[in-house]
């Protein structure tokens, strides 16, 4: 690696100034396991590091009356192991999982894999299904924002120069809502996804409310299917109205041809797996719905 | 920047540009040449080692984020006088074929172990998950992984 | 251990004397037809395995331990007090001509010791069949893993950094990359006026009739892939040149005898001068056969007077190092109404990449090997090795046989297919069996290809999958 500086800022505010004062040649380093492989083979002009992943702001899972929150410098690892993220965001977790080997989930953080804004990010469908938001630190101090904004394009966030992202917030309300993520890669481990998908909804009775799907890996940002939720809200459920919803969720994606898959085994992988992250989070809901008859 | 660690038990340091990874440090600053640059890249698992009681790619870490740190290589398994129980079942089973891939695969069964003394063939599958042997002698990894838990236990069992 | 020993010995013995009455394999070992098989089968054990018992023993490799201890040395493991590092520089195009390599820039970068380029390599060429291949290219570079310059600095980000300031002229040449175009006669040419460096044919019988006589022929193209063998050590190297003119050299090369000869060749030096030093190899899977960046270490450490290392980055490791060669397989089969292979009719083509390293032991084995284990009274086949301007092929385990297996074997189950035929019955009607002829004429000892199915069917219940 090239002649790198290291610094290791006091608080968030610090660190944004760091950068500021810097200017374009300073980068700020969360885990590393995708600015660590650039900078050793394609450094650009990267002359120092400001490693924001130790800070205070940044840390911490805690519960709040707001609902849950991940700082945006927790790691996979440390998302697996939560008891609070274990109970109220198992599909965080699944989707968590998925992401590299142990080693790498390890190193790697929520936040920088949401920064890193690819369109395969495994950790984004799980968490865009939840109505998360994100804040962010800046020079003109804190916003927030649904995570669905972050997103701009491939490898492009709404970050302003200088600007961290520094939490996830998980809504209460979403908190528990049966929910399902499921990651089709060409292997079981360190794999990048074809597609991933996850859903998130609630059952009255059997009229599904609140229906959530993203996907990710099929546009240039990951995505919600709208229409397909819009077909799905306040229906009865139905095998048959699923798998509309899957078709009318192909219709929303624009899924690319490269060396990994063509375009048409990636619109077959969404309609399949759109359908089985609904048909999993309707199981769940019925199980819940039985759990709480026996209440 | 000066770095301090400790590395299997003993204080070490050294002082080394900032850029410099741990793998770097471990290997060119402290003689520590267990753990292998295999890939560069985050994906082989050669690298692996332990830091505050994490498994992580050393080629991935910067030295400066371990300061202060405990680590373990594979340099540190291993007593004058005794095997670990993984070093003995991976020998007896001839899990190591180039070797190359060993210290890395050790380090993550360790690491795994340590958690979880009494796992499941999924779930040492899933732990050498980002550990890459290309002789592909994982059969014979994951058994001696699962006996090495074995032999753990009747060992803390026998304390 | 020395009781395995001295069995071991006394069993050989008995071997010998049963080898005058019949061979193991002909003993077929039986497996009860008429009881349905169940999991884990307990076969009886055989006599030529009780006559052998280290075989299936388990036994414990002798470096196991230091591997496991962290302890092994491999090169990247060494270090020499002063050692300097080195670094390649790749070429930019995947055929051009180099006008002018200029490296005056590179030499006052910090920590820049030596440079090298290839009109300073005192033969320019090595190759274990034909010496086509450079050791840095000049003047003409063949492909994009052809090193074209290399510098060695007291780190290696020095000597990365002094890569990026060597200037090399091109002049871009046409280039060609799909093996069946590079047969064209219009096509550009690697080396020379013909891009088509070895060729094989074998004829047994008269394919032309066989196939007249025959009831079905089927015919396909199967293709095979690139295969990199990623040894997750890359190739690495250590060269230190003394006083005396000699030089030592420490090599993730396998063969290190032949690896002698071609530095003294490239060197222009007798091997007496040289010491080559096999160290434990991080994995080959038949690649590591020949010298790769040796000649280069050694002449930057003679012009450095100091101990050179070059490890392989893995980008280095795919783009230079050799790979599995990529065939293209016309397979055309005549068969009777049963299923039996009258005549079979190959034509290879490989894509050799930009030089030929070890292709000739693989389009060989390849074409020995093609018309597979199956008894054919006619056989063709016509393989070719063609020049394309990509990164070399080479060894690999199996040298040619994985890829013709996959077309013959893929075809065996197309015929079985068309003609209603279990995938099992058809091998077994057309298999090999004891003194039966390769396609080459040889009579075939020790052959236990049907056992083997048969068992091996019985084991993973064929029967029932198929039911």
């Amino acid at each position: 690696m090239r002649p790198m500086d290291y610094i290791v800022p006091e608080s968030a505010e610090a660190a944004v100034a760091i950068l500021a004062e810097r200017g374009e040649n300073a980068c700020p380093l969360a885990g590393g396991t995708d600015l660590v492989v650039d900078l050793k083979h394609a450094p650009g002009n990267i002359n120092a590091l400001v490693d924001v992943s130790g800070l205070a702001e940044f840390r911490g899972i805690d519960v709040t009356d707001e609902g849950l929150r991940i700082g945006s410098m927790v790691t996979y690892g440390e998302i697996m192991e939560h008891p609070v993220c274990l109970d109220k965001t198992p599909e965080v977790v699944a989707a968590s999982h998925t992401v590299g080997a142990v080693q790498t989930r390890n190193l790697g953080t929520i936040g920088g894999n949401l920064v890193t804004c690819v369109p395969s990010a495994d950790s984004a469908p799980a968490l865009m299904v939840l109505d998360a938001e994100v804040t962010l630190i800046g020079p003109n101090g804190w916003r927030r924002m649904p995570i669905e904004d972050f997103f701009v394009g491939p490898r492009k966030t709404i970050l302003e120069p200088y600007e961290l992202l520094a939490e996830i917030w998980i809504p209460k309300h979403t908190l528990g809502k049966p929910s399902s993520f499921y990651k089709f890669g060409l292997r079981k481990g360190q794999a990048l996804a074809l597609v991933n998908a996850a859903a998130a909804l609630e059952l009255d009775g059997s009229r599904i409310v609140e229906p959530r799907i993203a996907l990710g890996a099929v546009a240039p940002t990951p995505i919600r299917a709208v229409k397909a939720e819009a077909l799905l809200d306040g229906q009865d459920v139905d095998a048959e109205l699923l798998d509309e919803a899957a078709k009318i969720a192909v219709t929303e994606s624009k899924p690319i041809d490269d060396f990994r898959a063509s375009r048409n085994y990636r619109r077959q992988l969404i309609r399949t797996l759109t359908r089985r992250v609904l048909e999993r989070s309707v199981e769940i809901a019925r199980e819940r719905q039985e759990q709480g008859e026996l209440h | 920047m000066l770095v301090e660690l400790t590395v299997n038990g003993e204080s070490r340091s050294a002082n080394v540009p900032p850029e410099t990874t741990l793998l770097k440090m471990l290997r060119e600053h402290l003689d520590l040449t267990g753990a292998k640059l295999g890939c560069d890249v985050g994906d082989c698992g050669t690298c692996t080692v332990i830091v505050d009681g994490v498994s992580v790619n050393s080629c991935l870490m910067l030295a400066g984020r371990a300061d202060g740190c405990d680590v373990t290589t594979i340099e540190g398994l291993a007593t004058a006088d005794e095997l670990h129980p993984l070093q003995q079942k991976f020998e007896e089973h001839g899990a190591l074929q180039c070797g190359f891939c060993g210290p890395g695969m050790l380090i993550s069964a360790k690491n795994l172990l340590d958690n979880n003394p009494d796992p499941s063939v999924f779930e040492v599958r899933d732990a050498l998950a980002g550990n890459l042997c290309r002789c592909t002698g994982y059969t014979k990894i994951i058994e001696a992984v699962i006996e090495a838990g074995e032999m753990m236990g009747q060992e803390q069992a026998n304390v | 251990m020395a009781t395995r020993v001295k069995d071991v010995q006394t069993n050989v013995e008995d071997l010998v004397t049963a080898r005058e009455t019949r061979a193991p394999s002909r003993q077929p070992l039986a497996v009860p037809i008429d009881q349905p098989v169940t999991f884990p089968l307990e076969l009886p054990e055989s006599e030529a395995r009780l006559r052998t018992p280290a075989v299936g023993q388990r036994a414990t490799r002798p470096d196991g331990r230091l591997h496991g201890l962290g302890q092994t040395q491999y090169i990247d493991d060494i270090t020499f007090p002063h050692m300097l590092h080195a670094k390649i520089l790749r070429s930019e195009y995947a055929h051009a001509r180099i006008v002018s390599i200029d490296t005056s820039e590179a030499e006052k970068m910090p920590g820049v010791i030596a440079t090298l380029t290839g009109a300073e390599v005192p033969e320019n060429s090595f190759g274990p069949t034909y010496q086509d291949q450079p050791i840095l290219a000049y003047p003409i570079a063949r492909h994009r893993g052809d090193g074209v310059a290399a510098v060695a600095a007291t780190t290696e980000q020095f000597a990365l950094d002094a890569l990026e300031k060597i200037k090399v002229e091109y002049e871009p040449l046409p280039a060609v990359y799909d093996p069946l175009e590079a047969l064209e006669e219009d096509s550009p040419k690697v080396h020379g006026d013909t891009n088509i460096y070895t060729s094989k044919v074998i004829k047994k019988g008269d394919v032309e009739a066989g196939l007249a006589a025959s009831e079905h022929v089927f015919e396909r193209r199967f293709s095979t892939q690139m295969v990199e063998h990623v040894p997750l050590e890359p190739h690495a190297t250590i060269a230190s040149w003394d006083g005396n003119g000699r030089v030592s050299i420490w090599s993730s090369l396998g063969r290190i005898t032949l690896g002698r000869e071609d530095l003294a060749r490239t060197l222009q030096m007798p091997q007496s001068r040289i010491r080559l030093i096999g160290t434990v190899v991080g994995g080959n899977f038949g690649g590591k056969n020949e010298i790769t960046n040796e000649p280069i270490v050694a002449l930057l450490s003679k012009k450095s007077r100091r101990p050179v290392k070059a490890i392989y980055s893995r980008g280095d490791e795919f783009v230079s190092s050799t790979i599995r060669h990529p065939f293209i397989m016309d397979y055309t089969t005549g068969v009777d109404s049963e299923g039996r292979i009258l005549a079979r009719k190959i034509r290879l083509v490989l894509d050799g990449g930009a030089y030929c390293s070890w292709t000739g032991t693989t389009i060989g084995k390849g074409s020995i090997l093609a018309p597979g284990p199956y008894n054919i009274d006619n056989v063709l086949v016509e393989a070719y090795a063609v020049y394309t301007n990509k990164t070399t092929t080479g060894a690999m385990r199996g040298f040619g046989a994985p890829q013709v297996c996959f077309a013959y074997e893929s075809q065996m189950d197309d015929i079985a297919d068309a003609l209603g035929i279990d995938p099992l019955e058809i091998r077994l009607r057309n298999g090999f069996s004891e003194n039966s002829l390769s396609p080459t004429g040889q009579s075939l000892q020790s052959v236990a290809l049907k056992e083997s199915l048969t068992q091996a069917a019985d084991r993973f219940r064929w029967k029932e999958w198929q039911a």
